[in-house]
């Protein structure tokens, strides 16, 4: 069996038809810095063609484009990033953000940093991090381009979070993951079910130190790019058995999350959870967490 | 912190910056916000708004400083779409794309670059007599440093 013939029978096991996907490149206006500007107008006028993404903001699908859009003077002036659509969705599932004190664990390349400190008004804290060194130079390019001033940028492996001495009201986990087939054209040749059991092991162990650094009332909004269910779905259950959090109600693009994983019944509540399938957007799972008896 | 007063100068600009909200590390400036300051740790990467750095003795700004000078009435001049486009591809401003100059501008003076909508693109060193009569093709402005920087940084 391929590798191909592998996931996707796992996908149709789940209740999804593997289907090609081609994604439409989506941008999000910068709204601290572009206030009082038409931004939609601006890039119409230098032929780059925009459409409103229904289920987001601030987003929109680059429809079509005579220029790079990743190269105009309004990119370069932090007047908007591109961000693929629902990668999008994590940060705004925060219930509120001003003045907060935010964890952005996996943060680089920054695009949900630089989102989170637009949502933030400039304010309060944003602590990013990274394991990996050499992706911090693309995070604080993004910063500085989009005129980001309420961030403290570390080399930092999430699961070693403590050694910040904070507690956060707000952790972002975007955790590292598997990818899916619709953003890596490769994937299925590149991927095996065992790269998808280490990444669900260090998902659990960020999972495990988002708690120590989460302050009272604090909400975690942990998502991940990929499909495949020990990533996601099995990481939220054993969340909520192991690490005493409760799955929160979100109101955002998806479907339900899956609470029958190849005939392995899991917490009902996981249904709060939201499963993207590939079609517009690429593959993507998002989820947000409480400690249990903390004020909803 | 000096090298940052006396760099915004040269362009007519008077910056005031708290010393206790201000870091240096690896010759890179950075101004934090009280609540920065409250919870920065020595071994940070980046933090609040980077200013810029020092290489060899000299000050390399970046685009939240020039940004920041902009807003402090530093001399500039503000360019048609044309020149602006070719201003952020590295080329240098000719006399004819200059629609509006701000402030005393003299031959050697240092100048911010703003677009139509008073963008700083960047910053550039006046090489003629702008009040002077010329052609339009003269080189009157030539480019130190522009936005289009983000682009050849990833290149790199």
């Amino acid at each position: 069996m391929s590798s191909k013939e592998f996931f996707t029978s796992r996908y149709a096991k789940l209740g999804w038809q593997f289907k090609e996907t081609r994604l439409t490149q989506a941008i999000r206006i910068n709204t601290s810095n572009s206030r009082g500007k038409n931004i939609v107008q601006r890039l119409e006028s230098i032929g780059v063609k925009l459409e409103k993404i229904p289920f987001l903001k601030t987003g929109y699908w680059v429809k079509d484009s005579t220029v790079s859009a990743g190269a105009t003077a309004e990119y370069l002036l932090g007047l908007y990033s591109i961000q693929e659509a629902a990668a999008q969705i994590p940060a705004t599932l925060f219930t509120t953000l001003d003045g907060k004190t935010v964890y952005d664990a996996c943060a680089a390349p920054g695009g949900k940093t630089v989102q989170l400190a637009d949502l933030m008004n400039n304010t309060g804290v944003i602590v990013a991090s990274d394991m990996k060194k050499k992706r911090l130079t693309p995070l604080t390019n993004h910063l500085e381009r989009c005129g980001v001033t309420n961030t403290l940028v570390y080399g930092l492996d999430a699961r070693r979070a403590h050694r910040l001495g904070m507690k956060f009201n707000r952790i972002l986990i975007d955790a590292p993951c598997s990818g899916n087939f619709a953003s890596d054209r490769n994937w299925f040749k590149r991927r095996t079910i065992s790269d998808v059991d280490r990444n669900a092991r260090l998902q659990k162990d960020i999972l495990k130190q988002a708690i120590v650094v989460l302050a009272e009332n604090g909400e975690i909004v942990y998502s991940t790019c990929s499909l495949e269910p020990e990533e996601n779905e099995l990481n939220i259950d054993w969340a909520l058995r192991n690490l005493d959090l409760q799955v929160e109600e979100i109101d955002c693009y998806g479907q339900k999350g899956l609470t029958d994983v190849f005939g392995n019944l899991l917490d009902k509540s996981i249904e709060k959870c939201k499963r993207i399938w590939p079609r517009d957007t690429q593959g993507f799972f998002v989820c947000k967490l409480k400690r249990r008896g903390d004020k909803s | 912190m000096k090298a940052i007063i006396d760099f915004a100068a040269r362009f007519g600009a008077k910056l005031s910056l708290n010393p206790d909200l201000m870091v240096k590390k690896e010759g890179r400036y950075f101004l934090l916000t009280r609540l920065l300051r409250r919870f920065i740790l020595e071994d940070f990467y980046y933090a609040g708004a980077y200013l810029g750095k020092t290489k060899a003795g000299k000050f390399f700004p970046s685009f939240n400083l020039l940004r920041k000078m902009g807003e402090n009435k530093a001399n500039s001049v503000v360019v048609d779409r044309k020149a602006s486009w070719l201003f952020i591809c590295g080329r240098d401003i000719f006399r004819k794309g200059i629609s509006a100059p701000n402030g005393p501008l003299k031959v050697n003076d240092y100048v911010l670059v703003l677009n139509e909508c008073h963008e700083c693109l960047g910053f550039g060193r006046i090489v003629c007599n702008l009040n002077a009569v010329g052609k339009g093709t003269d080189v009157a402005v030539k480019n130190i440093s522009d936005v289009g920087d983000f682009l050849r940084r990833e290149t790199r």
